[in-house]
């Protein structure tokens, strides 16, 4: 538990991260996952309650954890007056790395993120896709054996995104344990082994991606309109004859796509279908599908993400 | 570990912040310009505009040239001394700060490493003054031995005020205020003091604190340095002041950097 003040920033959170697996905390802004991650990597200390990293408690042995940990913050850990290299052999060098190891390793970390080029420049003039990409190599220089993400791709561009996405892929591959922050339903959907929806300092919701989705509601019926005009009177028939509440009916805005849960699978659809029929409005498309994690964590929250 | 173990770390860390500090100077030589290009600049400006008005003559003590130029030293020292805590208070509030606290680091270092780098900033400076010092008329009577005591002595006073103000500075915990509240008293107990005229010829109500006041004994011990005079009551006070204002604000600044939020 932690509290500021009067705000319960945490309340309750009880999870375990499984060694080689990627574990997903999401939830939206204010939720608890900084809070948390900061308890963790021994920035914060916990008002209540315990956490134990490869057996550590962190807040009684911090040392112990410090020594197993990478941490890759929500702001670069990095000093933007050095060059790449000044900053990876520094932080290297504090983590307990020789000299010459020290470089070899940024040498080779520069390689994996795409940085080699870079290295010689100063960290201000970099991007900032290769600042989080900077930030995270900086993190490995010790081959932690859990690494901790912050929102690693918060304020990032599509293209860095993806870059940054094929870096944690890698690592992941290499068997690094990761506990990773996110308001991004799409990143927890991707990567994530276990996925633990936060949400104003509480789990509400633990499994895997799959999983969560599965608890949304079994399916979505998706259907799409010949005349997007028509999408209030539609949704009015479907509310109607699906006997759901207007507010279940999510609709787009000039586009003619209407969604609902599909409690019934293929019946609902098929009732949506004769619902639209009966009040003369013309369909394109009619079908049935996944929710999506978006629809889920609306589900589980009750929040918008 | 042991503590040998405890004190190489600290100070193998120390030693890669303090490369650090150097590293960014290097890449950034405008930032000398305060701490050593505006000294020497003071320096001409207070000897040219004060340094003719023969107030007051130290019994045997050489002109009051010489009386002002280590005052103004002195001053320069505790005028520069603000920039470590404001530094440390910049990389406190950066993620930076957070790597660091995260690293299985000493914690010590950040503090150390600083004052390290610091501390040959506050040599370069006593050593700049001095040279630019004697073609205004100050007189090194003491050669090489008096030199090296003299930047002792202003790297030592330095320290002492950078410490104090890395604790406060971490103490405000806000970039905005404590540079205006930091520099603010550096300048005044530069005035309270002998810096710039004999004890006995201040106000009557600033006398004790005058007395009492480090930039007094630092800028004392110096004269004495430069002449080869007594140093004998200038010097204890200083130490004392030098080892209390380095170790109590030492140990509480390091405690706030470290403490978990």
């Amino acid at each position: 538990m932690k509290t500021f003040g009067q705000v319960n920033a945490l309340n309750g959170v009880d999870l375990t991260v499984g060694p080689g697996t990627l574990t997903a905390l999401l939830g939206p802004n204010g939720a608890g996952k900084t809070t948390l991650v900061r308890i963790i990597a021994t920035l914060s200390r916990a008002d209540a309650g315990r956490v134990r990293v490869f057996g550590y408690d962190v807040a009684a042995r911090p040392a112990q954890v410090r020594a197993r940990i990478g941490l890759t913050g929500q702001y670069a850990g990095l000093d933007e007056e050095l060059r790449g290299w000044d900053n990876l052999v520094l932080i290297g060098r504090l983590a307990g790395l020789g000299r010459r190891q020290a470089y070899q390793r940024a040498a080779e970390l520069a390689g994996t993120f795409g940085l080699t080029d870079a290295m010689d420049r100063r960290v201000r003039t970099y991007s900032g896709g290769m600042r989080r990409r900077l930030d995270l190599a900086a993190s490995l220089m010790t081959r932690p054996a859990l690494l901790v993400l912050d929102e690693p791709t918060t304020g990032l561009d599509p293209a860095s995104r993806q870059q940054l996405w094929a870096a944690l892929e890698e690592l992941r591959a290499g068997g690094t344990t990761m506990l990773l922050t996110t308001q991004y339903l799409e990143e927890a959907d991707r990567f994530a082994d276990v996925v633990h929806v936060l949400d104003r300092g509480r789990i509400v919701a633990s499994g895997t991606a799959a999983q969560l989705k599965a608890r949304a509601g079994s399916q979505v019926a998706e259907i799409r309109l010949d005349d997007p005009a028509a999408t209030p009177a539609a949704a009015r028939a479907l509310a109607r004859w699906l006997q759901v509440p207007p507010g279940e009916i999510r609709t787009e805005a000039g586009t003619g796509l209407l969604t609902v849960a599909a409690h019934d699978g293929t019946a609902t659809l098929l009732a949506a279908a004769a619902a639209l029929a009966a009040d003369g409005i013309a369909v394109a498309g009619l079908a049935l599908r996944q929710p999506s994690l978006d629809e889920a964590f609306l589900a589980l929250t009750g929040v918008a993400a | 570990m042991t503590a040998a173990a405890v004190s190489y770390r600290a100070a193998r860390d120390s030693a890669l912040i303090a490369g650090r500090q150097l590293r960014v100077l290097r890449m950034n030589p405008g930032r000398l310009i305060y701490p050593l290009v505006q000294p020497m600049v003071l320096l001409v400006l207070f000897v040219s505009v004060l340094g003719n008005l023969a107030i007051t003559r130290q019994p045997g003590a050489g002109s009051y040239r010489e009386f002002l130029i280590p005052g103004i030293m002195v001053q320069n020292a505790a005028l520069t001394a603000p920039t470590t805590g404001l530094a440390l208070l910049r990389d406190a509030g950066s993620g930076l700060a957070d790597r660091f606290r995260s690293l299985p680091m000493s914690r010590a270092a950040v503090l150390i490493g600083r004052l390290a780098s610091d501390a040959v900033i506050f040599a370069v400076q006593a050593v700049l003054l001095l040279g630019a010092a004697t073609p205004l008329g100050f007189r090194l009577r003491t050669g090489l031995p008096g030199l090296a005591g003299i930047v002792a002595v202003a790297v030592a006073f330095g320290l002492s005020v950078a410490v104090t103000s890395a604790w406060l500075a971490l103490l405000i915990n806000d970039a905005e205020t404590a540079e205006r509240v930091l520099f603010f008293p550096a300048i005044a107990i530069s005035f309270v003091s002998s810096a710039f005229a004999p004890v006995g010829e201040l106000a009557g109500w600033m006398q004790p604190i005058a007395r009492a006041n480090p930039v007094t004994a630092a800028a004392g011990l110096i004269r004495s340095l430069a002449s080869g005079g007594p140093a004998a009551l200038p010097l204890p006070q200083l130490a004392c002041w030098v080892a209390g204002l380095i170790i109590v604000p030492g140990i509480l600044a390091v405690r706030r950097w470290q403490a978990p939020s």
